[in-house]
């Protein structure tokens, strides 16, 4: 019985188990989707139904919390929102749907292993099982050739911020002679204004940095984002982000509120949403735009994590939710406008509210939740992450974000521009969604209006899951 | 305290009229372009008649708080929602009341995605009124921005002149005034130790020590100055204003730019009296420079609504100047020129609306004798503009004269140099309607109808309003006395 607070990571094995069967069986576009579908929809399932479960596994070194649950349970919806945006997959070749899905849950299983890791070792090798897994998906693309540069650079600087994370994981272990996180926040508060344990856990945080493509760690993003297929990208712009939020809030954690570790998050925060708005100001793509939106982002979650105080990191888990349900909704747009699969320039929006008025809209509210305009749960998310930072007294630091902010608007209006207002230069024809797509549209702008108006439920279950990370 | 509810939430029920209204024009198919604008009417008219009720049925004697509701929202974060009324914003709840119900009846004759116009118009006018009844700085706040996020889309779809450029500067100036606004009240919040947004709490005397007043005061001046059009942040307005479809003017003009100013009461001078009192001469001469800069720009403009929007400018300095006075009279007169100064302005951009849509220019040379062709029309346009210059007999005037006068007394020569700059105004403006409206007509809009009875409706409305509360002015100046004297005399002297 003590395995089965260890369900949702066999649940995914299976399903990796499943689809590595169906590919080497003949292709069917139909089969894999239906299949994958069904299997997600029961990962949510399962996942969900373990999300009060608590204990631990592997001689403390895997442990399973609220925490890791709520993320788990985010992972899972990921999982099964990205397979929703598979109905079509014309960005992929058929013979390699089933690898697809394939690499899609063991990637998902990386990062739920990854939430739950108590250990240096483990957090590792969870991580790159992730990673290896992004990278094979991440060049899947048919046609082109800029999701080969995608890949590659992806790679090689994946492998780069590997280096240095082994490098700092190496350097934590030396300072404090342990890899078990529980021995670590013991010992490391006393010892991080000693360089290496210092250098170590910032070292540590890169890999997360990557992955949250924080500036500097940033350079992957606007390719991979351009270069992918539409629905990999979807996948790396939600579920990865979340799973590094959530471990950027365990490594933080340990800090306990040392001042320098915060000076050097500041620095970064500030530079990250500085550079990610600028330049997103000029994108012409709307996958690239998102891209820069995302290294922006990136600096916004920060904020709440660097306040290192129980609401800032509540703040934070509140944000990885609500950061999950508006990019997606933006993804789904695009994958409904690009139903071949190519890249979708902001300009070919055009027309939209004529194409699909539910689409435009559910564009419209994704948009403005990123940009942080209520009643959406992007602004309710930024309040929250502000709120904290000004208990810290970072009065400027809020200042700057907001100005950012105003920034930032300028090009999600532009995004908005487009869909509402531009003339498109062809009359292009009606989108049409399916009954369980216009469902599912319907859905994500109620959970982004809701989720903003009624934000208590989730901010509570946030501070609940923080409690039992502390 | 978790809940407390007046017997019927009547606030409440006001923005409830423009959420059901704006779902259930969402649910109508587009091509049903009449009845979406039936379903206009009618939920703009209950919200209308709910306000007439809260303004008649206030207990002038109590004063205070009344028809509060309160509910506990986030419970670690002290945020509440919290409506209430009071002499400061029912004015301004009628105002919206009146201007969104007869600018709904201005845009009887839109064509073109109706549906999505008078959806975006709920939402704007939901932000208002909840930005008016608040009182709790988090909901202030959101219903602030949900009031801005609406025009961009209303001025950019269905505007004209440079319209793209005009909404887009408005949106982006207004929200940057949001950008100092967030981090100011997140400051009071935390600065005062209570951890709450709740105003009634953050007022008590003592939460803020007065280096804090002095400093979150600015950021709220600032912030919300922008939508007010403080000089010389109004760079926003006069572009705004004249590439919005008219009821997107009158709503803007009329009570959007009221949102500035009552923000600067509500939160800036409510919170920090200690910073208001220690700025005052800054926002004098701030006001003063707006008055006077809005006339004389405006002296220059070819284009009526340039003409109009820059009248507003000033008109919003006599706000400002009123609010800077620091003295009961100046504080009322300033409550009660945004109300005169919101029907006055609905009226001229209503009648100004009429007189584009049928001869499409509002270019004043390329006008004349507007007065022989439509003769009820230009009677509109022109009692709106006497009113503009402070004629008895209409709102306006009591507003200006009680601002004047507690001005004269604490800023003697920023007050004649505005009352100066005002009587030139008013040589303007009668050159405007001389020009605009008799002289030498053009032959080609000699066939034009003149307005009819239906579309005349919302500018009687209007006129009505003006001339009632021009003729009764303690209506309106009694009932602000009851909300003025209270704050005023719990200031800490």
């Amino acid at each position: 019985m003590k395995w089965l607070i260890f369900g949702p990571e066999i649940y995914f094995l299976a399903v990796a188990a499943v689809f590595l069967i169906l590919s080497m069986t003949r292709p069917n576009r139909r089969r894999d989707f239906s299949a994958a579908l069904f299997l997600a929809s029961l990962g949510v399932a399962v996942t969900l139904a373990t999300i009060r479960l608590e204990g631990s596994l592997f001689h403390g070194a895997y442990r399973i919390d609220l925490f890791s649950q709520l993320f788990k349970g985010l992972l899972s919806v990921g999982f099964f929102l990205v397979v929703c945006l598979c109905s079509s997959l014309s960005g992929i070749h058929e013979a390699r749907h089933s690898e697809f899905y394939l690499l899609l849950a063991t990637c998902t299983l990386g990062m739920m292993l990854l939430v739950s890791s108590l250990e240096l070792l483990t957090m590792y090798v969870a991580l790159e099982l992730a990673s290896y897994s992004l990278y094979a998906l991440v060049p899947l693309r048919s046609g082109g050739g800029q999701q080969m540069e995608a890949g590659i650079k992806y790679f090689l600087s994946g492998i780069a911020t590997s280096a240095l994370m082994l490098f700092g994981l190496a350097s934590l272990f030396a300072a404090t002679q342990t890899t078990l996180i529980s021995e670590l926040i013991l010992k490391l508060p006393a010892l991080l204004n000693t360089p290496m344990a210092f250098i170590g856990l910032l070292l540590t945080l890169c890999g997360f940095f990557f992955k949250l493509a924080l500036f500097p760690f940033h350079i992957w993003a606007p390719s991979v984002y351009q270069g992918a297929a539409n629905q990999v990208t979807a996948f790396v712009a939600t579920a990865t982000k979340v799973t590094a939020m959530a471990m950027l809030v365990r490594l933080v954690s340990m800090g306990n509120g040392n001042t320098s570790l915060a000076h050097v998050l500041i620095a970064l925060a500030i530079v990250s949403m500085t550079y990610g708005n600028l330049v997103a100001l000029v994108q012409k793509d709307f996958k690239r735009l998102l891209a820069y939106s995302a290294i922006a982002h990136a600096g916004y979650s920060l904020i709440g994590i660097l306040s290192m105080n129980p609401t800032g990191y509540a703040a934070a888990v509140f944000y990885a939710l609500a950061y999950l349900a508006m990019t997606f909704t933006c993804f789904w747009v695009v994958v409904k406008i690009a139903s071949d699969g190519r890249d979708v320039p902001i300009v070919q929006l055009a027309g939209l509210h004529r194409r699909s008025p539910l689409l435009a809209m559910a564009l419209m509210v994704g948009v403005f939740s990123l940009g942080g305009i209520p009643p959406t749960i992007g602004f309710t998310g930024k309040f929250l992450v502000f709120n904290a930072a000004m208990e810290r007294g970072y009065f400027l630091l809020v200042l700057i974000a907001m100005i950012n902010v105003v920034v930032s608007l300028y090009y999600y209006i532009q995004v908005v521009k487009a869909a509402f207002l531009l003339a498109p230069d062809e009359e292009l024809p009606p989108i049409h969604l399916s009954a369980p797509a216009t469902i599912l549209t319907v859905v994500m702008v109620v959970v982004i209006v809701v989720g903003g108006i009624w934000p208590s439920h989730l901010f509570e279950l946030a501070r609940a899951a923080v409690q039992a990370l502390l | 305290m978790s809940m407390e509810l007046a017997n019927f939430p009547y606030l409440s029920a006001i923005l409830l009229s423009c959420v059901v209204g704006l779902l259930v024009i969402l649910f109508i198919p587009r091509e049903r372009e009449a009845l979406v604008k039936g379903v206009s009417l009618v939920f703009s008219g209950i919200a209308l008649a709910l306000s007439i009720y809260l303004y008649c049925a206030y207990d002038r004697t109590i004063g205070g708080l009344q028809f509060v509701e309160k509910l506990l929202w986030v419970e670690p974060l002290g945020i509440h929602y919290f409506n209430g009324a009071d002499g400061f914003n029912l004015p301004l709840i009628l105002l919206t009341g009146i201007v969104h119900f007869t600018g709904v009846l201005t845009m009887w004759e839109l064509r073109g995605r109706v549906k999505e116009f008078f959806a975006f118009a709920f939402v704007l006018v939901l932000g208002v009124f909840g930005f008016f009844m608040s009182m709790d700085l988090f909901f202030l706040f959101v219903w602030y921005d949900v009031s801005l996020f609406p025009m961009y889309p209303l001025i950019a779809i269905w505007g004209t002149t440079r319209k793209e450029y005009g909404a887009l500067k408005l949106f982006l100036y207004l929200l940057a005034g949001s950008a100092l606004v967030l981090p100011g009240i997140l400051y009071l919040a935390v600065a005062s130790g209570l951890h709450t947004f709740d105003i009634v709490a953050l007022m008590q005397p003592g939460a803020l020590t007065p280096g804090q007043q002095r400093f979150a005061f600015v950021l709220f001046y600032l912030g919300f100055g922008i939508l007010a059009g403080v000089w010389p942040f109004h760079t926003w307005s006069p572009v705004g204003h004249v590439a919005a479809p008219t009821s997107v003017s009158m709503i803007h003009a009329g009570v959007l730019m009221k949102v500035g100013a009552f923000g600067i009461l509500r939160v800036a001078i409510f919170l920090c009296p200690i910073g208001w009192e220690f700025w005052a001469p800054v926002m004098a001469v701030l006001a003063t420079i707006g008055i006077v800069y809005g006339i004389f720009v405006g002296l220059r403009q070819t284009d009526l609504k340039y003409v109009v929007a820059f009248s507003s400018v000033s008109h919003m300095g006599i706000v400002g100047l009123g609010l800077s006075t620091v003295t009961a009279e100046g504080l009322n007169g300033a409550v009660f020129q945004m109300f005169a100064h919101g029907i006055m302005t609905a009226l001229l951009f209503s009648s100004l609306g009429y007189i584009y849509d049928k001869t499409h220019t509002k270019l004043i040379p390329d006008l004349g004798g507007m007065s022989r062709v439509m003769p009820v029309a230009s009677g509109y346009f022109i009692v709106a503009a006497l009113a503009g210059m402070g004629v008895p007999g209409f709102a306006s005037f009591w507003a200006e004269v009680t601002v004047f006068i507690s001005a004269l007394k604490v800023y003697p020569a920023l007050g004649v140099l505005a009352i100066c700059a005002l009587v030139l105004s008013a040589l303007y403006m009668l050159r405007v309607v001389q020009r605009t409206f008799y002289g030498q007509g053009n032959e080609r809009y000699a066939h034009l109808r003149d307005v009819s009875f239906s579309l005349g409706l919302p500018r009687m409305i209007l006129v009505a309003v003006m001339v009632l509360f021009g003729l009764f002015p303690r209506l309106m100046l009694d009932l602000i006395q009851t909300a003025v004297i209270p704050f005023m005399g719990g200031l800490p002297r």
